[in-house]
């Protein structure tokens, strides 16, 4: 008797698993990873939803709550990567802060501040967007330990 | 000084051109003088891109700030060690390290095959040589470790505080002596294709490497583990992070290939599958350096958005088309002749564990990529996070724990009903019987109890065929029993060094589920004096003790830690370092490690007035076993390692005449080849 048949419904059964494991834990866990500018964009529709925003932390807007492990800044947009390292910089570039206006709040509880968070420096946060344009965050993460430029070399 | 390692690169480069040219021609002309120039001019390139590599630790060992590397990534207060450990904290300096590996790797393969595989051997080399150029072009050309500034700093940026720690340093040197040595197995196979010398010759004359390759992969990600365990203070070990993912993804695959091959040494089968596995290997280590460099995909540590990302990608796909051309080319060659005949046979369970290592890869691969594909198709990111890939491996993670428990004792071919009672009757009971033990003991969720379960069968499973090779070994040899067994391991290694292995990734699984599964956490802001309990701990906040010193100015919080009875156990010492060159805070974390539990506490603020802290404290459950685990498999692979016994097959015959019956001793008779 031939088995061949007889594997290819063995192994198929194993990958239809594997398939329906990944599109099953797909819809159930999947969450929007966005810009701050794009999170402006479709600020109605992502209410209430887990996000991921990338953005950078607004100078002068942190405060930190040791005792609660508190932490709230506001995040603005990171500046376009291209302006940011073509030799001449556009001169809105240097001072995004001052030309764009979309921020939002983002109250993080519960967790210690990630040693690399500063002012300035690009974050991700995990969490959902409230009414108001808070965005109660899960987590905040520090991005590019590998590639960080210390403060005096700015 | 940087001249000469700017010099050196450039050499090494026409080096590598060289030997191909010298390699295909030397073998396509049947003139062996050639190929002889090669292998001189491979060594010669070793030679050169060590000279780069010392060049630039001189560099920083003298704090060399004209170097824009140095500066950047250095400083004059930067202990000794880590100004070694920083030649891999850069993107420059971590390719010098990937290019120099390989120039050594390659120069190993020359040495070796010097006399063997004369037809396949040179267009291995020129593979391995065409790899190098493109490392070495991005090395001279695209990302160079020697550029200079133009204005010399008084003092350097400083590593990363983040990077100043025992197994960063050790971490990345492994992951990438696993990356690169998949290279040569796969410089081997993709000679098997150029020549259509298709037989198994290719892997036994790789098997080592393959072998060395998983070895330092496993290494590497372990120590990357526990990096992020003892660094990065969230009390985890693994985030389903990017970069994380690309070092687990080449481990998965050649987990696979490493069972696969010893279908096709037995059974003449899965040629093309045996190919394609390695041929994956060793894109996806291309993958990992592409997206940790490339900023494609986002991730907590990359090194994003410098430009060699395109680079990257366009190599990875010529090397894709290149192999899968030669694959498709040789495709009806490849068939082979051979049949499964029964699910009940080893091969059909290699060829499962397969699919499920396969299908892990592939879901983890998927998860990685998917904010990419989603915006290249959707026009909007989405990702996934930990919950998907925890989702997706958890279930496929016990059906290859199940695998692992059947592989090694059902026979090839096929099975016979006896032979299975025979063999998983008492592994079963002990599966059996641990389950029933657990949920005495209080544990519900099925997960956790099919998990241990499984993995106490598949110990029950090793532990059997240990007492069968020890006795066989009693009778025929007339040997004590510690002797039987030490002469058993010694005589054969291979099987019995893969066992330990399984026990140790066993163990290891155990702990990742416990640890996954019971973790409780604790936070609190604390006065002096104060006191909380987690577990069955009591911890007491003992004060801060101050320490400044010319790098960094620290404080640390003692925490006295009270057992269940009242008694003190152990003041432990979290701390908040901060980094004055870099002004960088850094976080130390203390951990108490015992068997059953760690106890990890972090210190997570310290209020305005200096007088509270607060502190994050995890209770984690048999984390402990994942690190054991990990050493028994360093321990397996050094005994598989272990250069081979002649006495063996003097013994195999002996063996396979004691009991032909079930066909599994015959197997420990099986020559390994090598």
């Amino acid at each position: 008797m031939n088995i061949r048949p007889r594997f290819f419904i063995g192994a198929g059964l194993i990958i239809l698993a594997i398939g329906y494991l990944i599109g099953n834990a797909m819809r159930t866990t999947s969450e929007y990873y966005l810009t701050v500018s794009e999170v402006a964009a479709r600020q109605s529709e992502l209410g209430g939803q887990a996000i991921r925003v990338a953005g950078r932390v607004k100078p002068g807007t942190v405060n930190w709550e040791p005792n609660t492990l508190t932490l709230k800044f506001e995040i603005v947009p990171i500046p376009d990567l291209n302006a940011d390292t073509a030799p001449i910089k556009p001169v809105v570039a240097t001072d995004p802060v001052a030309t764009d206006p979309v921020s939002f709040r983002v109250v993080a509880a519960g967790e210690p501040k990630p040693d690399m968070f500063a002012p300035g420096r690009d974050v991700i946060v995990e969490g959902e967007l409230g009414a108001g344009g808070v965005i109660t965050a899960t987590q905040v993460m520090t991005s590019c330990a590998s590639k960080y430029k210390p403060k005096q070399a700015q | 000084m940087p001249e000469l390692g700017n010099l050196a690169l450039a050499i090494a480069l026409i080096l590598a051109v060289y030997s191909i040219v010298a390699n295909i021609y030397g073998v396509r002309r049947n003139a062996p003088d050639f190929v002889v120039s090669a292998r001189h001019a491979i060594w010669s390139m070793c030679a050169m891109v060590t000279i780069a590599v010392v060049v630039l630790w001189v560099a920083l060992l003298r704090s060399d700030f004209s170097l824009e590397y140095v500066a950047s990534y250095s400083s004059t207060t930067l202990p000794t060690a880590y100004k070694i450990t920083a030649l891999w904290a850069g993107q420059q300096g971590s390719l010098l390290l990937w290019t120099w590996l390989l120039a050594i790797f390659t120069s190993v393969a020359a040495f070796q095959n010097r006399r063997r595989n004369p037809d396949t051997a040179p267009y291995a080399l020129a593979v391995l040589a065409g790899v190098a150029i493109f490392f070495l072009l991005m090395l001279n050309f695209v990302t160079r470790p020697f550029d200079l500034l133009a204005t010399i700093p008084a003092e350097g940026a400083d590593l990363n505080p983040l990077l100043q720690n025992y197994w960063m340093a050790i971490h990345p040197p492994s992951l990438y002596t696993g990356y690169v040595s998949t290279s040569v197995p796969f410089a081997f196979g993709a000679a098997a294709l150029m020549t259509g010398k298709l037989d198994d010759g290719w892997i036994r004359s790789t098997r080592r490497w393959a072998i060395f390759s998983w070895f330092f992969l496993s290494l590497g990600n372990i120590f990357g583990a526990r990096w992020a365990y003892e660094v990065l203070g969230w009390g985890g070990y693994w985030a389903w992070d990017p970069v994380e993912n690309a070092a687990f993804m080449p481990w998965l695959v050649m987990t696979a290939y490493l069972h696969s091959v010893m279908i096709q040494e037995r059974k003449d089968m899965l040629k093309v599958w045996n190919l394609s596995l390695i041929g994956l290997a060793f894109g996806l280590t291309l993958f990992g350096t592409f997206i940790t460099r490339s900023g494609v995909i986002s991730s907590v540590h990359s090194f994003t958005e410098s430009g060699l990302g395109p680079y990257f990608l366009s190599f990875l796909v010529a090397v894709t088309l290149a192999y899968t051309a030669l694959l498709i080319f040789r495709s009806k060659q490849l068939r082979s002749p051979a049949e499964f005949e029964s699910y009940l046979s080893r091969e059909a369970a290699f060829l499962f564990n397969n699919l499920i290592l396969v299908g892990i890869t592939f879901a983890v691969f998927w998860g990685t990529i998917f904010p990419v594909l989603s915006e290249a198709v959707r026009g909007v990111k989405i990702t996934v996070g930990p919950p998907f890939f925890n989702r997706v491996i958890a279930p496929l993670a016990l059906g290859l724990v199940f695998l692992t428990g059947i592989g090694p004792l059902i026979a090839w071919r096929r099975t016979t009903a006896d032979n299975l009672v025979r063999s998983f009757a008492a592994p079963v009971a002990i599966g059996v019987a641990t389950g029933i033990a657990c949920a005495a003991a209080g544990l519900r969720q099925w997960y956790v109890l099919t998990a241990f379960s499984l993995g106490a069968f598949v110990i029950g499973t090793v532990l059997v065929e240990f007492r069968r090779g020890m006795n066989a070994r009693r009778h025929m040899m007339a040997e004590p029993r510690a002797k039987a067994l030490v002469n058993l391991v010694a005589k054969n290694n291979r099987r019995y060094g893969g066992y330990v292995i399984h026990v140790g990734v066993i163990v290891a699984f155990v702990g990742i589920v416990g640890s996954s599964f019971f973790r409780t956490e604790v936070k609190k802001s604390v006065h002096e004096g104060d006191s909380f309990t987690i577990g069955s701990y009591r911890l007491r906040f003992l004060g801060f003790t101050e320490v400044d010193t010319s790098h960094f100015a620290s404080a640390t919080a003692r925490v006295e830690v009270l057992g269940a009875d009242g008694r003190e156990i152990t003041v432990m010492k979290p701390a908040k370092l901060f980094y004055i060159r870099a002004q960088q805070p850094a976080t130390e974390v203390a951990i108490r490690s015992t068997p059953l539990s760690d106890l990890y506490v972090v210190l997570a603020g310290i209020d305005e007035s200096g007088q509270t802290a607060t502190l994050e404290v995890f209770l984690t459950p048999l984390v402990f076993w994942l690190w054991a685990g990990g050493l028994l498999m360093v321990l397996g692979t050094v005994i598989v390692m272990w250069p081979n016994v002649r006495e063996r097959a003097a013994i195999a015959t002996v063996l396979s005449r004691s009991s032909a019956a079930t066909g599994d001793l015959a197997d420990l008779a099986a020559p390994g080849g090598d």
